[in-house]
């Protein structure tokens, strides 16, 4: 595992950690879980198990209702978060891919839509223009950069969330479901971006049901159950 | 001694048996072949339709904002700010001349700026009568606008009722003045990018929740849109028979709530997909505004119109 020496780029602790929707229906059950720098983690389990509630609580988009989450040596609190310099700090670190990259790609064109990342942290235009043009060149989307967003297919779609996340160069990156509603070509492809992620030494942390994205990541699987646990871990 | 065992839980299991219905054939199905009986589309499935089709064409207008015309040279704040003034002026202006004048020359600014120039103008008195219809009908009659009946419409508890002159002229003048406006409005927005729009409204101070629920608005609309198209075609895809009014009536009432619970499912997506990404309200843009001689040259001729076209309306030289 190519473990950072970085303090920076510090595990992700999940200690204990419960959330339930409007207080009614629970999606996590004091689940803790370690995630190493550079580690590459499979959440796998039932529809409905807490996967993607468990991803946004990774990315401080949701907060427990008990228990407690550090990222990188810190407490990852709304109240911390609406700290200008750990916000920035944190958000630029962990990149979050969503399930439905309708919701991801909200901006007029794909270049517009690359580049909000890096506006939002602050680079210059100029130093953002460069990395959206190196993106759209490394994912091939250089014909698309110009078109709306919500012109393209799935796979094209999927391409540029993920170009919107990589051009932020986080170390930590997220993927809620990647492949469905992948044709086999899109999943091959992004199989293989997964394996230069994972050798650049960079934490994957990927919810899937789909077998050949848990073998190629390989490392290490985390079951969630039904009851919203961890039921299992390799 | 006896030992009683334990019950087994119960846990559900998926039925193995298909019940018959599912594996036999339905018997008297209609006969599968045409009878020349025809029904039109119903008016639903058009007006979705045609609503879809007005989002879309208005989500693809940010490619008119990278056209190369006039005003997508000049500054978004310039832009704003220049908007401001013009509608300052049509609201205060009280010569139909002068109106016209200005809706004149917004045409004019579409034209120079490579926006075309026949679905401009469809678009925008496609909805003037809608919002205007409702006040300028009545103030058209006696009974709200007293003055010189011109069109007679019989009497009403033996007073005579009918279309004044003075009716007539505020009516007209009502309705320049909204078609001037949303087409000044319209014609701002075509011509600028929707990101440099929202980055010149915070560099003008406007509060940053306002521009934040622009930008949630702007992002959303396009899929509530097709939200809409996709739940009637599911619906339709499913109406076997004619459906009735009040049938009708009771699904449009019931996927306003479906749209609602969908709507808000989506904004908090993109909300949190856009914080993901560093979002804190401000709204940035690949081409920074530059504020150039050619922005101020064009605010001071609007400022200058706009002054000269006042005095004018109210010293009543036109």
């Amino acid at each position: 595992m190519p473990a950072s020496s970085d303090p920076a780029d510090g595990d992700l602790e999940l200690a204990g950690v419960s959330y339930s929707y409007l207080g009614r229906f629970p999606a996590l059950d004091r689940v803790s879980l370690t995630v190493e720098p550079g580690e590459r983690l499979a959440l796998v389990g039932c529809n409905g198990g807490g996967k993607s509630t468990l991803l946004k609580i990774l990315a401080g988009l949701a907060f427990p209702d008990s228990g407690t989450y550090r990222a990188f040596g810190h407490d990852v609190t709304e109240d911390a978060l609406e700290d200008e310099q750990f916000n920035e700090a944190f958000r630029s670190r962990v990149g979050f891919v969503f399930q439905q990259s309708d919701a991801q790609l909200f901006s007029p064109t794909v270049r517009e839509e690359i580049a909000f990342g890096p506006l939002n942290m602050g680079l210059g235009a100029d130093v953002a223009a460069e990395r959206v043009d190196d993106l759209l060149r490394l994912l091939e989307l250089e014909e698309l950069a110009d078109r709306a967003p919500y012109q393209l297919s799935e796979g094209q779609k999927k391409r540029v969330a993920i170009a919107s996340v990589l051009v932020m160069n986080p170390t930590t990156l997220l993927f809620d479901e990647p492949t469905a509603a992948l044709d086999p070509g899109t999943q091959r492809w992004f199989l293989d971006l997964l394996d230069e992620l994972g050798r650049s030494g960079k934490t994957l942390v990927v919810a899937t049901h789909d077998l050949a994205t848990m073998d190629r990541l390989g490392q290490r699987q985390v079951e969630l159950g039904e009851d919203h646990r961890i039921v299992g871990a390799d | 001694m006896t030992f009683v065992a334990e019950p087994e839980p119960t846990v559900p299991t998926v039925p193995t048996v298909s019940p018959d219905w599912l594996v036999g054939r339905d018997v008297g199905l209609c006969p599968c072949g045409c009878i020349g009986r025809r029904r039109r589309g119903a008016v639903l499935a058009r007006t979705i339709d045609s609503a879809a089709g007005v989002t879309r064409q208005a989500m693809t207008a940010d490619e008119t904002a990278t056209r190369d015309g006039l005003l997508q040279r000049l500054d978004p704040r310039t832009k704003l700010v220049g908007l401001l003034v013009l509608l300052l002026v049509a609201s205060l202006c009280r010569s139909l001349v002068l109106l016209t004048v200005l809706y004149l020359f917004t045409v004019a600014l579409a034209a120079a700026s490579r926006v075309p120039v026949w679905s401009f103008v469809k678009r925008v008195w496609l909805f003037v009568p809608l919002f205007t219809a409702v006040v300028v009908v009545p103030a058209t009659l006696n009974l709200v606008t007293a003055g010189h009946i011109v069109v007679p419409l019989g009497t009403w508890f033996g007073h005579p009722v009918g279309v004044t002159t003075q009716g007539l002229r505020g009516a007209a003048l009502l309705t320049a003045r909204v078609a001037t406006s949303v087409s000044l409005a319209v014609l701002v927005t075509v011509t600028s990018s929707w990101p440099r729009l929202l980055s010149g409204l915070r560099d003008l101070h406007v509060p940053r929740s306002f521009v934040m629920v622009a930008a949630m608005a702007h992002r959303y609309v396009f899929h509530l849109a097709d939200t809409v198209t996709d739940v009637y075609t599911a619906r339709r895809a499913r109406t076997v028979r004619p459906e009735s009014t009040s049938g009708t009536r009771r699904f449009v009432g019931a996927s306003a709530g479906v749209l609602f619970g969908k709507a808000s499912h989506l904004t908090s997506e993109v909300h949190l997909a856009m914080v993901a990404r560093g979002y804190t309200g401000e709204s940035r843009s690949l081409r920074p505004p530059a504020f150039r001689a050619v922005d101020a040259a064009a605010l001071v001729a609007v400022a200058g119109a706009g002054c000269l076209m006042l005095l004018a309306s109210r010293a009543g030289l036109v």
